[in-house]
């Protein structure tokens, strides 16, 4: 089987290295979502049998998307990406407790969690410099009225994995001696895994949690299709209103492709994960090894894809842009223009200095590496490195 | 020992050519992000951000030293302030003029001399001869109608590198030495208001009242606006006139000719000819007078025989003044030229002090009358004498 010039361009004319951010669609997923734009185009609401077709196909789709969480097609409700997800997932606070119930999130959470966080005036639980969740704080900003507690799975910036299992028994902890004093509020723990799908063996119950929200365009699926998991009892408001698609939470016709696509991909990710995870290890420590003067900032717990590294003195975004002209992509959380000039609050969070976090840039290596790029990109970056210190000293 | 420069960079093609011009002549170059603006509006996203990564990325590319200055609260207060008590009194101002003078060649250029700075230079087409500031060789491209009032002592420290060049000239070298913004879009108008138009900035800094438009022939209702502030003379858009249609469905358009803001009415006409709209001459407020050029006696080159008086673009590079124009006198002095819009035609006109900082504009024929508020920019010949704002 010959390679796509897609294919070729990203294993040949570039090196990717912000598999966090976005990733290409794989062909096995672009392959099977094919028919469903053409051919297999039908309505799964329409009543002759090619449609219906299609609707079992569709239902068959989102059970492998929950089974890869250990969950049931009938818990996942899916949704146009990870944002969507966590803004349903919030709806469970107006849902319960009359609409007075408290919200805690992760200091270091996505935008997504934080803006729909601060709307229902939630509260910020505070991260050790490791980037972990302080569990103390946590204990202590929890009251009989918090309803949901939001903490991502792994951090988009960092990649440190939160303990979720410890977490959750907390919360478990909770709903138990609320029950024996009589309190009914509820207390939900809703968590973002999008950046951990494809490197986390992830299973619901193991985790504790009531709600999880996944997202397909991290783990080589397309972009716009994402899932929220809901435990049973959890009750949540429609963000769209319509024909009563998804149990009614998110009116609107099936995205089919998108969602067989979701499908396919997750079921790769799967396949891959262990494989996966050893030769980023392998990259991660030929990184660590060749590139020179920097500081590593996620040092622990953290994904095997993600490599956050500090260079001391050096504005990393001119470092991006100095490695985009040698065709090698990169991410910073510093204070950079992409960000919108505000300096990341994930590294903020975790008691780095402003030159330091000046300094941070972010790889994440994904299926596009190969052992030669990671190598060749090690190299380049020394160089532009030193380029940099000596425009700096000279 | 190399000059030093801290350069403009608003992540156009024009500053950054200038930025690499000037690192290729040699200078010590700094790239500064001037923030002035970061504020969203409803529908429209506020693009300092991409601007500010467009101009790190040129800033990088040609390895200089780049930052990002933030004179946000000035610029709310100097500029964005004045341009809205400006329209509340029912005048139509020029933020532009105002931004050069109170913060890029001001504000900015101190900071940059206090740092060490030998020169402060921007991306603009403009030129400075013999200390004096004049306009740019793409006649088509002159912003010298926005740089009017900024300082003597601020124009002997800048540099307008690309004052020289066609703007097809600098797309072009950008797109030689691979400056990824060659194909920007150009910003019009305001940066601030961007693509929603000054009407919807407006709507969200002034409240609005609804009143009535009249004929002012007539004074017969014609029709309801939504505020009158929002209204410039001269001005043939956006007039909701219903209601009387059969008189109105002549297919002439009508033109606002005045304002009375105390009742709130915005007055209107289908007379093309109607007083209001035309004028031949301009009181002037706030007049500034920037350093003189040698008169044209004292010059040897006046304009070289042969060439048509007509040609106006060509002929107006030639000085004529005979005098130094001054405040002090009722004198007329003739031979000006006049711009009163960015990009308008220049006009041959005569300025007659009567304060140091108020004076009159002749015209020879009739002009359409500009709103107030706006510039009116003097030059003789290449060489901008100043201007002031029209009452």
């Amino acid at each position: 089987m010959g390679l796509y010039l897609w294919e070729i361009c990203y294993n040949m004319f570039m090196i990717y290295l912000d598999h966090a951010a976005a990733t290409p669609v794989s062909r096995k997923v672009l392959q099977a979502m094919e028919p469903y734009f053409t051919q297999d185009f039908f309505n799964p609401s329409a009543a002759y049998l090619p449609a219906k077709k299609v609707a079992a196909e569709y239902e068959a789709a989102k059970n492998t998307i929950a089974h890869a969480i250990g969950a049931k097609g009938t818990d996942i409700v899916i949704t146009a990406g990870a944002t969507e997800a966590n803004n349903l997932a919030f709806t469970a606070v107006t849902q319960h407790n009359h609409g007075k119930g408290e919200v805690l999130y992760l200091e270091t959470e996505h935008d997504s969690v934080r803006a729909v966080a601060q709307q229902h005036d939630g509260r910020a639980i505070k991260v050790l410099p490791s980037g972990l969740i302080n569990l103390e704080d946590l204990k202590a900003k929890i009251t009989d009225d918090t309803t949901l507690i939001s903490v991502s799975l792994a951090n988009n910036e960092l990649g440190t994995i939160q303990p979720l299992a410890e977490i959750g028994s907390l919360v478990r902890e909770i709903r138990v001696d609320r029950l024996k004093r009589g309190i009914k509020i509820p207390i939900y723990l809703h968590s973002d895994a999008s950046q951990a799908l494809n490197l986390l063996d992830i299973n619901v119950a193991r985790l504790g949690v009531d709600m999880l929200t996944l997202n397909a365009a991290k783990i080589y699926g397309p972009k716009g299709v994402g899932a929220l998991y809901v435990a049973h009892d959890v009750k949540l408001s429609p963000l769209t209103m319509g024909g009563g698609q998804e149990k009614g939470l998110r009116a609107g016709t099936e995205n089919v492709p998108g969602v067989i696509g979701f499908a396919t991909a997750i079921k790769e990710a799967k396949e891959h994960l262990n494989g996966n995870r050893k030769k980023y290890k392998s990259f991660k420590q030929i990184l660590l090894s060749e590139l020179q003067g920097y500081e590593l900032i996620n040092k622990k717990h953290t994904l095997d894809n993600f490599v956050v590294l500090c260079y001391n003195g050096i504005d990393a975004e001119r470092l991006i842009y100095l490695l985009e002209e040698k065709e090698i992509y990169v991410a910073t959380g510093a204070a950079c223009a992409a960000s919108k000039g505000q300096k990341s609050h994930v590294l903020t969070a975790i008691g780095l200095s402003d030159t330091e976090i000046a300094g941070s840039l972010r790889l994440t290596l994904g299926e596009t590496n190969t052992e030669e790029q990671i190598h060749e990109a090690a190299q380049i970056i020394n160089e532009v490195v030193a380029t940099e210190r000596e425009r700096i000293n000279g | 020992m190399a000059k030093t420069v801290f350069v403009g960079m608003s992540g156009g093609v024009d500053s950054s050519v200038s930025a690499l011009l000037l690192k290729e002549q040699g200078y010590k170059v700094t790239g500064i992000y001037m923030k002035n603006w970061s504020k969203d509006l409803p529908g429209m996203k506020c693009p300092w951000a991409e601007d500010l990564a467009d101009a790190k990325r040129v800033a990088v590319k040609l390895g200089i030293d780049f930052e990002v200055w933030d004179f946000e609260d000035a610029y709310r207060e100097k500029v964005v302030e004045y341009m809205l008590e400006e329209f509340r009194k029912g005048n139509t101002p020029n933020p532009d003029v105002m931004c050069n003078q109170e913060i890029k060649f001001k504000l900015f250029y101190e900071e940059a001399i206090k740092r060490g700075a030998d020169y402060i230079a921007t991306g603009h087409y403009a030129r400075v001869i013999d200390g004096k500031l004049a306009r740019a060789v793409d006649e088509n491209k002159d912003q010298t109608y926005f740089l009017y009032r900024i300082s003597d002592g601020a124009l002997a420290h800048t540099l307008f590198p690309i004052g020289e060049m066609l703007k097809p000239e600098v797309k072009k070298l950008a797109e030689e030495r691979g400056l990824h913004n060659a194909y920007k879009k150009e910003s019009m108008g305001v940066c601030f208001v961007g693509e929603v138009g000054m009407k919807d900035f407006l709507k969200e800094y002034i409240d609005i009242k609804p009143g009535e438009i009249r004929e002012i022939e007539s004074e017969k209702v014609l029709g309801y606006h939504e505020g009158a502030v929002f209204y410039t003379i001269g001005q043939r858009h956006g007039l909701y006139l219903n209601g009387v249609a059969g008189e109105i469905n002549d297919g002439l358009p009508y033109y606002v000719v005045a304002k009375d803001l105390d009742k709130n009415i915005v007055y209107v006409s289908k007379n093309l000819n109607d007083e209001h709209i035309w004028t031949d001459e301009l009181e002037l407020k706030n007049v500034v007078l920037r350093a003189q050029p040698m008169t044209s006696l004292s010059r040897s080159g006046a304009r070289p025989a042969g060439l048509s008086p007509q040609a106006a673009g060509a002929t107006a590079r030639f000085a004529k003044l005979r005098t130094p124009l001054r405040q002090d006198s009722d004198v007329a002095h003739k031979d000006i030229l006049v711009r009163l819009r960015h990009r308008a035609p220049l006009i041959p006109a005569k300025i007659i002090f009567k304060e140091a900082d108020a004076a009159i504009l002749e015209f020879e024929n009739k002009i359409k009358r500009p709103a107030s508020g706006q510039s009116a920019v003097i030059y003789d010949g290449e060489i901008c004498l100043g201007g002031g704002i029209i009452a």
